[in-house]
């Protein structure tokens, strides 16, 4: 069965407000029901990319097809296409206090569903089924600011699970959080992935690629992609790794650690 | 020795404090109790009536009925009476103060007189004026103090939609008084980051020149976030017009609450009807 190529971006370029570089010159492809990790050091693009995959911002330079269809400012005037477009793509952002902007975790699940005309009842049925396969359904009526960030990851997590989307997207979902609860988030993204849906990962964890991803495109200090494969071959291939800030070679000994000594410029001691 | 607290130390400890009563707010507003087992409409819509009422009685003793009614509602809803008389007695002498002691005097409220004080003549009328005015802001505040103590802030904007507030306006308030808490505790780690690197003393040029600082460093944080939290509602399908979820269901308790009130008013201006006040 021929597979069906979800996201392309072909030679896409973008700077923030025209002026500071973001991304230049991405060539990848995301094929449906695969899970695709990006990994690169901090500043990379990664985060830029995600938002251009899910259509928050549009490329100054070059194409950024969704199911074939191009992802411009036109195609998100027509309301049919922007809402089919959001019912299928989620976005996990970096910061969970960026996601979760209602009163309530409650509201916070439902408000994607209710935008998209899925009816209250339906919304309430989400919001129970998700609060049991994520453990959140004690905090369902407490407000984000009370939960801790592992909790807020979650919860962001099921705000975007909440729409039944077809894509996923997720900007450096671990961050912060424990190995408890990043194995608990390794595992349903794969529950997720294993439901035939399409994961795109970004991410500077190395050790989440192999769980996360069937293929990794490692961006370059240029904002370009610098290498891809499957995870084996790219975590295997330390040169290109380590040319991208993604590992660091340790070249003196931990005696050396010992004889460096903090000295202020004042410092008469 | 108590170490002297300066202006910008006081004024940061001071906003902390209020939204930590904020939060312990929402704890009492979660207890078990009468008035938390209510609809927050419904709850709304009748402190609301006998806020009307006690703004338009023209009788003293209804005033001292409905400060009665106050305090046992206090006491139904598990509020400790000390927690209750301090949270209404901080703002009652605020609001009422300024406008309640000049009445009393016959400049302002000619009329037979009863005292001198200080050369200024009490006359009866001030002291009437004054008693109402006193009794009104008493029973106002105490409505207004248990409205919020047994309601969560969350429950209390959502509720504004039965008053016919546009749902964009409850959304938008919602979402402020979110960011409110997040940044908060911004501004406490910054605080806290700040004292442990220059210690407590901080000369108030210099202090200025931190505050000053660090508001302008919050207004760049939060306009970043503003952009980030828009993108975060266009990716989950907002369009310009919110939708919301409303959970508020109204059940025979409500029913009965609802027509106890309207009875209890109902009989109170039939009393002051009937006293010929």
């Amino acid at each position: 069965m021929a597979s069906e190529t979800v996201f392309e971006c072909r030679g896409v370029h973008y700077a923030y407000r025209g002026r500071f570089p973001a991304l230049g010159g991405v060539d990848i492809a995301v094929e449906a029901g695969e899970r695709v990790a990006l990994v690169g050091a901090n500043g990379c693009g990664k985060s830029t990319l995600l938002s251009l995959l899910d259509a928050l911002v549009f490329a100054d330079k070059g194409r950024v097809l969704f199911r074939g269809v191009a992802l411009t400012e036109a195609a998100f005037s027509d309301d049919a296409f922007a809402r089919s477009f959001r019912k299928q793509v989620g976005l996990v952002f970096q910061n969970p206090d960026v996601q979760l902007f209602c009163p309530t975790v409650r509201d916070d699940i439902a408000f994607g569903p209710l935008q998209l005309g899925v009816d209250a009842k339906t919304a309430e049925a989400r919001i129970g089924r998700l609060a049991e396969a994520l453990g959140i359904g004690a905090l369902l009526d407490r407000s984000p600011h009370q939960l801790s960030v592992g909790e807020k990851r979650k919860v962001a997590l099921a705000t975007s699970l909440a729409v039944e989307p077809d894509v996923l997207l997720l900007d450096e979902p671990t961050a912060g959080l424990d190995p408890r609860t990043t194995t608990h988030l390794i595992e349903l993204l794969d529950a997720f992935a294993r439901a035939g849906k399409t994961v795109v990962t970004a991410t500077h964890d190395l050790h989440i690629v192999p769980d996360l991803a069937d293929r990794v495109y490692v961006f370059g200090q240029n904002r370009t992609i610098a290498g891809s494969g499957t995870p084996e071959e790219v975590l295997a291939d330390h040169a290109l790794l380590d040319a991208n800030n993604l590992i660091h070679v340790h070249h003196h000994h931990a005696s050396d650690h010992r004889k460096f000594r903090w000295s202020a410029p004042d410092d008469k001691r | 020795m108590r170490r002297p607290r300066g202006f910008i130390e006081r004024t940061l400890t001071g906003t902390l404090a209020f939204f930590r009563q904020a939060l312990y707010d929402d704890e009492t507003a979660s207890r078990p109790g009468l008035l938390q087992a209510l609809d927050p409409r419904a709850k709304a819509a009748t402190l609301l009536a006998f806020l009307l009422y006690a703004l338009m009685t023209r009788s003293l003793a209804m005033l001292g009925v409905l400060y009665v009614f106050a305090l046992a509602l206090a006491a139904a809803s598990r509020i400790s009476p000390r927690t209750f008389l301090v949270r209404t007695w901080v703002f009652i002498p605020l609001f009422s103060l300024f406008l309640a002691v000049p009445a009393l005097f016959s400049a302002v409220s000619p009329g037979r007189a009863v005292a001198s004080v200080g050369g200024l003549t009490v006359t009866e009328q001030g002291l009437r004026a004054a008693a109402f005015f006193l009794g009104r802001v008493t029973v106002s505040v105490s409505l207004t103090v248990l409205l919020s103590m047994t309601t969560r802030h969350f429950e209390l904007l959502k509720a504004l939609r039965a008053f016919g507030v546009p749902q964009v306006f409850v959304m938008v308030l919602g979402i402020s008084t979110r960011y409110i808490y997040l940044f908060v505790g911004v501004v406490e780690d910054t605080y806290r980051a700040i004292r442990s690197r220059v210690g407590f003393a901080v000369c108030p040029q210099r202090g200025q020149r931190l505050v000053a600082g660090n508001m302008a460093h919050l207004w760049m944080r939060s306009y970043q976030m503003n952009e980030h939290v828009y993108q975060a509602m266009l990716a989950r399908g907002f369009r310009g017009e919110p939708v919301a979820l409303q959970r508020f269901r109204m059940g025979a308790r409500d029913g009965w609450w609802m027509g106890a009130c309207a009875a209890l008013l109902l009989g109170l201006i039939g009393a002051e009807w009937m006293m010929g006040v």
